[in-house]
């Protein structure tokens, strides 16, 4: 790190220590970059860039790429060119994934489900989305993302870091490092890794979609689990009592202080307030994940998965309730979407688990006054291809993975409400209109935080480097 | 403010004692970070045609202006654009936000510079350096070494006072740390504090350097350099083979390889002459990186990320160079042009690789590893099975086979019809061909038909649940046999696959399924079928499963034979057509099982859904006989195959040309192919038990190597041959253009940048920072040596020493500034808050690794076995398996060791890149999808979470108190002095032993009334709790124990 952000960090930090520069002394708290930052709760100096309009994020990344066909990207005329070959005109001889790039046919496929009208905006969804007909006035549909990569891998390691090979920090930790967190007694990025519901668990997840990259390791993600303890090691042993464990950090604190006293490394001092931190966290987590107070019709809303841990539903649930904590990014995984084949039942399947949660949770926000300052992205990592993989038949069929165009919605934090933006060809293959880079919506996502995304940079290896890499510009269209 | 602090913090020292600005340290940091993005080394990017990073650049005479004239700041261009107060003039512009602004104090230390004559200089790091002589100090006495000449003149020159000695105990603890990883022994304390020689530090730190444990020290450091990991990193994960590899670093430390040939066997083993084993191994080194196997992805995309990835980390850990930054474009604040990237990517381009490899274990290249016997074997059977296969009649086969497809159908006869009540060929319905029209439905999901075995199956999710009504008449006094195939998917947990049970609590009825997987390193998913006939459970059935284990995704066929008598001998399990050896597990039927209960598969009231295939379920009220088993098992397949013609699938062919050879075709041929299944089979086996590491090789025709345009694979730029870039030396004279002449460059003694970076960071491993902090980055970019004269002296010596690592890390450890008390009093916090000046010694947390072996050693629980395959420590549930693809790959589902191995130090716990060991990363262990130079050191609440709740660290209290009730004896103050003893290496002060006596009798008070808690509390952990000690009493002092392992300065090295 450059020592001008060292020492920026550590000013910061003494908000955590809660003491002031003059009480601790400016050499005491020089020495407190010896180590890189401990405590994320302060975010940097200088930040917000500007007035932000939303103070945290929830990202529900739905891993596998849905199908923006089948979903959002409506095209009347589709039936007409329903297998017909796509012309090399659409086509332009870009890669295709080596899944389907052995295949002597390219029919075009017109997706099997139904699409109607939602809402003020008449905006045109498909059937097996009907709940966010509910929504479609208060989020921003963009139909023309694209992105770089073909695969999983890299693609989603693309839209979470901005770079497809491994090694950078992801968003969520580009954002506690930025802007540290409002509740001292939860991480300030927290992470949800959803059960699958399909037939299909594809594709894997990785650690590094919420690691730190080369931020310190304090910033990387902390996963809630389903099963056992909410966050790793979190309860206390069996055969430990609340009491004991008490008396126990009771203890520790004076035997560390007298340490302290004895050896004057500010560091003892840190520590001490982390074993602090630790033992309000194993009160918070657990009342956080306990949903025994939460009305009936908040089930209602949610659907009756929202009482199962692990489900979608109830990681939605779960990001509304961190919202409401101040948790600064909440961000979900929901595998499944990779339908290669069998799309028309496996796509329905992972509407079924998703539809309703991922519309209740920006309606629940709403009607908590929370939408406004949280923004909420929904989206994969690529679209589909509008040819079909493997077998037509009049029943079946799959599509491949589409980089060129897709679909996400934002909704809160600034967006402009109601909108549908973007304009992709007629085979829903190249965008015509209004392109969005990953990049783009990186820098947007960041603006929407008062984040000017050029100015959030780190110097590792000689290099300032930041989320978009040396590209990416604010989607103004979709803010209000 | 930032900047300007930055400026003080930087330049004060210096500007009191050296009035003279100086380039190198003042000047070119900032136009390097500030100017070189523009107007650098960038030909693409540079603007005003300006660059800032050469002199020529910088003192070149533009039209009727000068950019710097030196002695006048007021007439350069430089400085007046940097100074200007015009919003609109000045450099670097406000809107290259990456490029903060200058600071009013770098303002004027520019003009300074200039103002003094504007002295240039070459960036330092890329002057080769050169052995400074020692420095005069006042207090010779203070001098050990020569290290601390150099540190001294610098603390005197500063007017700062070094710190007397350590006490030797923490000295002690402290240089074991660092030697090994481990703490000193209560005997080696002992010893050393007996030990009143002059030497006896010295002697000390001789026993630790022949300590096996400090090659693991060593090598630990080494492994985050070298990206090693168990797993290959992208996308689905799956496990490698790079132990071996592992081992061999620890080795070489231990036998101290000199660092020069440490370097060329890693870089180029295997070009050197008649290179031995071990030099092969030593290669892995440039295959520790990720391998990417993803079901579409281009080969030529990843290749070209493996070689990037190997030009990145042999530029950081031998030069400290970030060449990675001129992928795309030349690099922008060093001399590297993106061609020299390329050049260097060329010696690292001819590897006979795949850009998609890894599926099942190592990917190519790799080196197998045979005992004398394998290797024999081996040779002999493929040089067998080569020949056995061209002498192999294959058009003899084809014709016969067809003669035969033609008239066989006709002599296979049909399954047996008698006495079949229900007959379900799930080929596309769920209906019954039996005759009895009990056509099953789906209850809840959905059931799929796809491919199958005798045509068609049905697909079940693990969400469906499907229903057959009377289909499994069964009754205790009537014979039966069922008969289906079936192949499981997924889940490692016990499936029932077919049942028909009344109700959960009583299940009478039956039930047939497959226990829990059971990873076996040829069987991954090896399961046992079992079978329940069921009146009441658990006390009256009959419950039996086979004694083998079968793969659980095959197919397999089960046919389940009763006879009505009631006894778990009347019961006989067939799996493929053969009659298999049970366990009987219950024998104690005593009632009926009929009930009006459908069959089913998947009612979750009864079982958790199957997840998997079914396919051809028959139901006989009668026992079947062996043949008519057969007939289902083996023919059955073959008739239905034979019956589809022409439009056979490839598995179908495969199984009909299997079938043939194995049972109609001419003895010949029949003996032939069963010659060659045998060796095929034994080759197979060979292969898998010989042990591989992957290894560097060359390619017999060498690819082409091209400047990548903007990095992209598909672009295509000027061809390049093997070059080292031009702003460092050249390539020895007389060396080959590969990688063995690019490694014997990086250790010529005329290299500027090899020996530095690796005494930097032997320096850093020991005080924690570097003298040059950016270990990673000697560049341009880098922090400037606190001591430059001390890292060129340290360099040179390495050299001169022929490269003798641990003569280096006796140096440093025995010097006076290692030495010194590492206590932070006022006045040196304020004066020197990071020690940059080394007028204390180092305290700081210990590396994640150290602090779990700590607690381990400490406890005794520590099995200081030296290398080996990676093992599996404790780690709480579903961290691999939450993000995992499923178990069909390996590496997928976390198989915890037991025993020994729970006890291994933590750099052999099996380090999976995509899930790594959750309580490393919380201590800053890095994922090792890449190089990492320097981890980053935070101090947490889940750190905290960790230390007090991870059973490792609760077993490791537990048996920390029983020591020391069994050293202290009933003496509390005596128990706690153990501890400190084994856990700080000194002796607790009155007060902590007040503190630690009040916590055990208030614990001790709480576990006497709740027996209970003493009782979970003592299960924690896999070694048995000492039986000698009373319950309450070993749990009251395991909590003392614990607290002891929590204190700051147990994790700490002081």
């Amino acid at each position: 790190m450059h020592p001008a952000d060292e020492f920026q960090q550590t000013l910061t930090r003494r908000h955590f220590f809660g003491r002031t520069a003059t009480g601790l002394g400016m050499a005491a708290l020089a020495s407190l970059f010896q180590r890189d930052a401990s405590a994320a709760t302060a975010g940097l100096d200088g930040l917000p860039h500007f007035a932000p309009k939303a103070k945290r994020v929830i990202f529900l990344h739905q891993s596998g790429g849905p199908s923006h066909i089948e979903l959002f990207d409506y095209k009347p005329q589709l039936g007409k060119l329903h297998g017909q070959e796509l012309p090399d005109s659409v086509r332009r001889g870009q890669r295709i994934t080596g899944m389907t790039s052995g295949q002597s046919t390219f029919p075009v496929v017109a997706p099997i489900y139904k699409f109607r009208q939602h809402g003020q905006s008449g905006t045109w969804l498909s059937e097996l989305i009907p709940y966010h007909g509910k929504i479609v006035d208060d989020i921003a549909i963009v139909k023309t993302v694209h992105t770089d990569a073909i695969n999983h891998d890299p693609a989603i390691t693309f839209i979470q870091s901005g770079s497809q090979q491994p090694g950078r920090p992801s968003l969520g930790s580009w954002v506690s490092y930025g802007l540290g967190t409002e509740n001292e007694n939860l991480p300030a990025f927290v992470v949800f890794v959803s059960q699958t519901s399909g037939l299909n668990i594809d594709q894997p997840l990785f650690s590094r979609l919420w690691g730190a990259g080369f931020l310190p390791s304090n910033y990387q993600g902390v996963q809630f689990r389903s099963g056992g303890d909410p966050v790793l090691y979190l309860s206390d042993p069996p055969g430990i009592s609340r009491d004991g464990r008490r008396r126990m950090l009771d203890s520790l604190e004076s035997l560390n202080r007298m340490r302290h006293d004895a050896f004057g490394d500010p560091e003892i001092e840190t520590r001490i307030g982390q074993y602090e931190m630790a033992f309000r966290m194993q009160t918070s987590v657990p009342e956080l994940m306990d949903l025994s107070k939460e009305p009936e019709s908040t089930f209602e809303l949610y659907g009756p998965d929202s009482r199962k841990p692990g489900t979608y539903a109830f990681h939605c649930l779960m990001a509304r309730r961190l919202a409401e904590r101040g948790v600064r990014f909440i961000q979900l995984y929901k595998r499944g979407w990779d339908q290669h084949g069998d799309l028309p039942r496996d796509l329905a399947l992972q509407c079924q688990a998703t539809d309703q949660p991922s519309a209740a949770l920006v309606m629940d926000l709403k009607q908590r006054g929370l939408l406004d300052d949280t923004l909420v992205v929904w989206g994969g990592e690529f679209g589909r291809t509008i040819y079909c993989q493997g077998k037509l038949t009049a029943t079946n069929y799959g599509r491949d993975h589409h980089p060129r165009c897709f679909t996400m919605w934002m909704a809160g934090g600034g967006v402009k409400p109601g909108l549908v933006m973007g304009q992709t060809d007629d085979h829903s293959y190249n965008i015509v209109e209004d392109p969005v880079h990953v990049h783009d919506l990186q820098a947007t996502i960041l603006h929407s935080l008062g984040i000017d995304h050029t100015r959030l940079t780190y110097k590792f290896q000689g290099r300032w480097f930041r989320l978009t890499d040396v590209h990416g510009e604010v989607v103004k269209k979709m803010l209000a | 403010m930032r900047a300007i602090l930055a400026g003080i913090l930087l330049v004060a020292p210096h500007l009191a004692a050296a009035p003279k600005i100086d380039f190198n340290r003042d000047i070119r940091p900032i136009l390097s970070d500030r100017c070189f993005a523009c107007h650098g080394p960038d030909d693409g990017k540079r603007m005003a045609n300006l660059r800032l990073d050469t002199r020529e650049g910088a003192f070149a005479e533009r039209k009727g202006y000068a950019i710097v004239k030196p002695g006048d700041a007021r007439a350069s261009r430089l400085f007046e654009r940097i100074a200007t107060d015009k919003p609109a003039l000045r450099m670097p512009p406000a809107h290259s936000a990456a490029t903060p602004a200058l600071s009013a104090e770098q303002v004027e230390l520019i003009r300074r510079w200039i103002d003094e004559g504007a002295a240039w200089g070459t960036h330092w790091a890329y002057t080769p350096p050169t052995r400074p002589a020692l420095p005069r100090v006042q207090r010779e006495n203070r001098v050990r070494n020569p290290i601390d000449a150099f540190v001294l003149a610098r603390l005197e020159q500063e007017g700062v006072e070094p710190s007397p000695a350590a006490d030797k105990a923490t000295l002690l603890r402290r240089v074991s740390f660092d030697l090994t990883g481990l703490p000193p022994s209560p005997e080696e304390l002992d010893a050393f504090l007996r030990d009143r020689s002059d030497d006896a530090y010295e002697k000390a730190v001789e026993r630790l350097l022949l300590s096996p444990h400090y090659g693991e020290r060593m090598a630990m450091q080494w492994l985050d350099l070298a990206r090693y990991a168990d797993t290959h990193g992208y996308h689905i994960d799956s496990h490698r083979d790079m132990w071996h590899w592992r081992d061999w670093l620890i080795s070489v430390f231990n036998r101290n390889l000199p660092f020069d040939r440490f370097t060329v066997e890693q870089l180029a083993g295997d070009l050197l002459p008649e290179p031995s084993q071990e030099q092969l191994i030593a290669t892995g080194f440039n295959r520790n990186h990720m391998i990417n196997f993803e079901g579409g992805a281009i080969p030529e995309e990843y290749h070209a990320e493996y070689v990037a990835d190997r030009v990145e980390v042999t530029s950081t850990v031998w030069m400290g160079m970030t060449m990675g930054c001129a992928r795309c474009h030349d690099h922008k604040y060093d001399p590297i042009r993106q061609k020299d990237f390329y050049s260097f990517f060329a010696f690292f381009n001819t590897v006979p690789e795949k850009g998609l490899d890894g599926r099942t274990g190592n990917a190519e290249p790799f080196l197998q590893l045979p005992s004398y016997a394998q290797k024999q074997r081996l040779d002999e059977v493929t040089r067998l099975l080569k020949q056995k296969e061209e002498a192999f009649p294959e058009k003899e086969v084809e014709a016969a086979m067809a003669e035969w497809e033609k008239q066989r159908l006709d002599t296979l006869p049909a399954p047996p019809r008698d006495g079949l009540l229900a007959h379900y060929e799930l080929d596309a319905t769920l209906a019954d061909t039996s005759g009895h029209y009990r056509h099953g439905r789906a209850v809840r999901g959905e059931v799929v038909f796809g491919g199958g075995i005798a045509g068609g199956s049905a697909s079940l999710s693990g969400e469906t649940h499907a229903s057959f009504p009377s289909a499994a008449p069964i009754a205790t006094d009537k014979p039966f046999t069922i008969a289906f195939w079936n192949r499981a998917a997924g889940k490692p947990i016990e499936q029932v696959i077919l049942h028909k049970v009344e109700d959960a609590a009583t299940r009478r009825g039956f039930e047939f399924g497959q226990d829990e997987f059971i990873p076996l390193p040829e069987l991954k998913r090896g399961v046992r079928f079992f079978f329940r006939l069921t009146h009441r459970s658990p006390d009256s059935a009959i419950s039996l499963r086979t004694r083998e284990r079968f793969f659980s995704g095959d197919w397999h066929h089960a046919a389940i034979v009763y006879d009505g008598s009631g006894r778990a001998a009347g019961v006989q399990l067939y799996l493929n057509g053969k009659l298999r050896e049970v366990e009987v597990l219950a024998d104690s039927l005593s009632g009926p099982v009929e009930s009006a209960a459908p069959l089913e598969t998947g009612n979750k009231q009864i079982a958790s859904p199957y997840k998997g295939n079914l396919d051809d379920y028959r139901f006989y009220g009668r026992v079947l006989a062996p043949a008519e088993i057969e007939q289902l098992a083996v023919h059955e397949p073959i008739r239905v195959a034979l019956y589809s013609g022409g439009k056979r699938s490839k598995e179908e062919q495969d199984r009909l040309r299997a079938y043939f050879l194995e049972r109609d075709a001419p003895e010949h041929l029949r003996a032939a192919h069963a010659e060659l299944l045998e060796l095929r089979a034994e080759k197979k086996a060979l292969d898998r038990d010989i042990p591989t590491t992957m290894v560097m090789a060359e390619m017999e025709k060498p690819r082409d190597t091209f400047v990548l345009m903007r990095g992209d694979y598909r672009s295509h730029g000027e061809k390049v041959t093997p070059e080292v870039p031009a702003a460092l030396p050249p390539l020895p004279a007389g060396a080959p253009r590969n990688r063995l002449g690019l490694a014997q460059w990086l250790v010529d003694p005329r290299h500027p940048l090899t020996a530095r970076v690796a005494v930097n960071r032997y320096w850093e491993m020991y005080f924690g920072t570097g003298l040059v902090e950016t270990s990673e980055d000697f560049g341009s970019q880098g922090a400037p040596p606190s001591h430059p004269e001390l890292l060129d002296w340290l360099a040179t010596e390495f050299v001169r020493t022929g490269w003798d690592v641990k003569a280096m890390q006796r140096l440093i450890v025995t010097s006076a500034t290692y030495r010194q008390a590492s206590r932070v009093t006022p006045q040196l916090l304020e004066r020197d808050p990071r020690n940059r000046l080394l007028a204390r010694g180092p305290r700081f947390r210990l590396p994640a690794e150290v602090v779990r072996d700590n607690a381990l050693a400490v406890s005794g629980l520590l099995n200081s076995q030296l290398g080996g395959p990676s093992v599996f420590p404790y780690q709480p549930p579903n961290v691999w398996e939450e993000i995992a693809y499923g178990d069909v790959f390996s590496a997928q589902t976390y198989s915890q060791s037991h025993g020994a191995d729970l006890y291994r130090r933590s750099l052999y716990t099996f380090w999976k890149r995509t899930a790594p060991p959750p309580a490393m990363m919380t201590f800053d262990a890095p994922d090792r999808e890449k190089c990492t130079a320097r981890r980053s050191r935070t101090n947490t609440p889940l750190q905290a979470l960790v230390l007090l709740n991870d059973p490792t660290y609760v077993e490791a209290a537990r048996a920390l108190a029983g020591g020391m009730i069994h050293h202290g004896g009933r003496d509390p103050g005596q128990r706690i002095r153990y501890a400190y003893k084994r856990v700080l290496a000194r002796a607790p002060h009155s007060k902590e032993v007040q503190v630690l006596r009040d916590l055990a009798e208030r614990q001790q008070a709480e576990y006497r009334k709740s027996p209970e808690l003493a009782r979970d509390l003592l299960g924690v952990g896999e070694t048995e709790a000492d039986r000698g000690v009373r319950p309450d009493e070993l749990a009251a002092w395991t909590v003392v124990a614990s607290t002891i392992l929590n204190l700051d300065e147990a994790i700490s090295k002081e």
